[in-house]
């Protein structure tokens, strides 16, 4: 009876929901340009604050300081920069990032397009599997809390936040691959791998995996615990409602809300986690080029790598957020 | 002060056995950061052949060019407890400063302020150190600035919340009435509320500054040889693991005690600052 009284108020409301839905995303978007924005010009003024040049790095060591101011004036460093600002964001906008400072001078943008594939599809498995097993562990320590299952469950996810990928990766290499020789212990080109993909990317996305996973089934945990002391399950439970229906029928949808904004955040850790799995499993991704770029001291590839990986975490976030209002009737309500 | 919550922590923390090995531990790795590196060889240069056993004179062997572990992991550990120190306290320096800003501040510096904490937390994790340290240049000061640039923000936050919190409390409306200064306010009646709340959170994010530093150095953009961190021994470590599993051993065993102390005593001290919210984090 609740339940269609409650459906019945949802439709009614339903087109007034729609429209309002829609300013709300129209302010989301804004703010995640905002956030763009933001990001590029942190990532520019940085640039201009560190001692050096796009003019020394071109001239290298052995020219005069007029030589220097010419070359400045080419490449139109000597203009204010508010104005180069300007260039820059609207270069980025159109991806034209340049080109890179070292070794052929290849567009930046091409680097980025053979290396953010690798990078994305990793991340997107292990934030995938991050999600499934945290709010499925999550929920299981919470419905036995206190219990022995609780327990082993809140012992494990405190190692898996404070154990660093650096020291996981080589663990679980050593004994997989060393050790058993089951894994590969390294990534190998498509033209190279003896078995299948998921060979390769076992380690790599377990590893990445593990601290979202850990962070989330702690939230996850939390937010069920809170759930389950509310009058609403107190009331189904006196109505008899079946166990497995309350569970999750009346709890997970409320409950998973605040896991599903963190695993927006979660993204972001494993956007720099992913920097680290790259170099120690030398996986051609986003992370493993733009350490390269850093101890070749190849700027442009440097701000590059910043804005898209800074793009990535916004985006997810947004994506995030656009997809909540349909698990929260009460978002899509009370975003005016 | 010090005092005080040493007296508090004994009340409050009784039977919290992983508060006081934490502490244990803490104590321990300061000393061993202090006394460590003079009791063995200097750090820097190769004393043995690569790769030994630990023996009487190598405690935990040598590495990879024959230089003694004990005496880097000492040295790692001054490296990474000044660095976790150094930015935390610049963080929270800053913090505090922007926090209260944010509340009493006047409308055209509080809300450029918090727009601009708020557009900090567009960055994921690490990535602003990581292009902090890629256009200035490697090495300890490089990933200090990078580190703390990042590290701000969230306390920033915390301490927004709380002052506007406390703003309206009656105390301070009391003080306000008998004609204190917003700067004695703030002093003298808002910021002793938070030193608990503060110091908890300053002990997580120690840990969480040397874990982000050992990962620079893991990847080769922090720390640069021949100075020692835990993060680079790791990384030679990593190299080296099929042939000599011990070289990988030694560095990830320290830096994570020192991770699990940081956190247990930061949880501790967040259960006696706020004894309400214990248990929940």
């Amino acid at each position: 009876m609740a339940d269609s009284s409650t459906s019945s108020v949802r439709t009614s409301s339903g087109d007034r929901a729609t429209k309002l839905t829609g300013r709300a995303i129209l302010l989301r978007l804004l703010y995640s340009l905002f956030s763009l924005i933001f990001i590029s010009f942190i990532t520019f003024m940085a640039d201009e604050i560190a001692p050096g040049d796009a003019a020394t790095i071109r001239a290298g060591d052995k020219v005069t300081a007029e030589q220097v101011q010419r070359i400045r004036r080419e490449m139109g460093l000597d203009r204010p920069w508010p104005v180069r600002y300007v260039e820059f964001m609207g270069n980025a906008a159109r991806l034209d990032f340049g080109v890179s400072a070292v070794g052929i001078q290849e567009p930046i943008n091409k680097r980025l397009a053979a290396t953010i594939p690798v990078t994305m599809r990793i991340a997107v498995l292990a934030i995938l599997l991050a999600s499934i097993v945290g709010i499925t562990l999550g929920t299981i320590a919470a419905i036995r809390e206190n219990r022995a299952a609780d327990r082993a469950i809140l012992s494990l996810s405190t190692l898996g936040v404070t154990i660093p990928n650096y020291v996981l990766l080589p663990v679980l290499v050593y004994l997989f691959a060393v050790q058993w020789d089951q894994l590969p212990a390294t990534w190998q080109p498509d033209g190279r791998r003896v078995a299948g993909d998921i060979y390769y990317l076992i380690i790599p996305v377990v590893v990445l995996s593990l601290r979202p996973m850990a962070t989330l089934t702690r939230l996850m945990r939390a937010s069920m615990v809170e759930t389950l002391g509310q009058e609403y399950v107190r009331l189904a439970v006196a109505k008899g409602v079946p166990r497995i229906q309350l569970y999750f029928k009346h709890c997970l949808r409320n409950a998973i809300i605040p896991v599903l904004t963190a695993i927006g955040t979660s993204f972001g850790y494993l956007l720099t986690g992913s920097f680290v799995v790259e170099n120690a499993y030398t996986i051609p991704g986003i992370g493993r080029e733009t350490i390269t770029a850093i101890t070749q001291r190849d700027t442009p590839m440097i701000l590059a790598a910043t804005l898209v990986t800074g793009a990535m975490f916004v985006a997810v976030n947004l994506i995030v957020d656009l997809l909540l209002p349909l698990i929260d009737p009460r978002i899509r309500e009370s975003q005016v | 002060m010090i005092a005080a919550a040493g007296k508090v922590a004994r009340t409050r923390t009784r039977g919290n056995g992983l508060f006081w090995c934490g502490v244990g531990y803490l104590v321990l790795l300061v000393l061993f950061a202090i006394f460590g590196p003079s009791l063995k060889h200097p750090y820097d240069v190769t004393v043995g052949a690569p790769f030994l056993p630990p023996s009487g004179q190598f405690w935990l062997g040598t590495d990879e060019i024959g230089r003694d572990i004990f005496s880097r992991l000492a040295y790692g550990a001054r490296l990474s407890l000044l660095i976790g120190v150094v930015v935390q306290v610049i963080a929270v320096a800053v913090g505090i400063l922007v926090g209260v800003l944010s509340v009493f501040g006047p409308k055209w510096v509080s809300i450029p302020l918090q727009r601009f904490t708020d557009g900090m937390f567009a960055f994921p994790d690490l990535l602003l150190a990581i292009m902090i340290v890629g256009v200035f240049s490697m090495g300890v000061g490089p990933v200090i600035l990078g580190l703390a640039v990042g590290a701000w923000p969230p306390v920033a936050r915390l301490v927004k919340n709380q002052v506007a919190s406390l703003k309206d409390r009656e105390f301070v409306t009391a003080s306000r009435a008998m004609g204190a200064s917003t700067f004695y306010l703030v002093i003298r009646h808002i910021l002793p509320h938070l030193w608990g709340v503060l110091l908890a959170v300053m002990m997580v994010d120690v840990a969480a500054t040397i874990l982000a530093e050992s990962t620079l150095s893991f990847l080769g953009i922090g720390v640069q040889p021949p100075e020692p961190s835990w993060g680079q021994m790791i990384q030679v470590g990593n190299l080296n693991k099929n042939s000599y599993p011990l070289l990988l051993l030694w560095p990830c065993l320290i830096l994570s005690l020192t991770i699990f102390a940081l956190n247990f005593v930061g949880d501790g001290l967040r259960a006696m600052a706020d004894p309400k919210k214990s248990g929940t984090h």
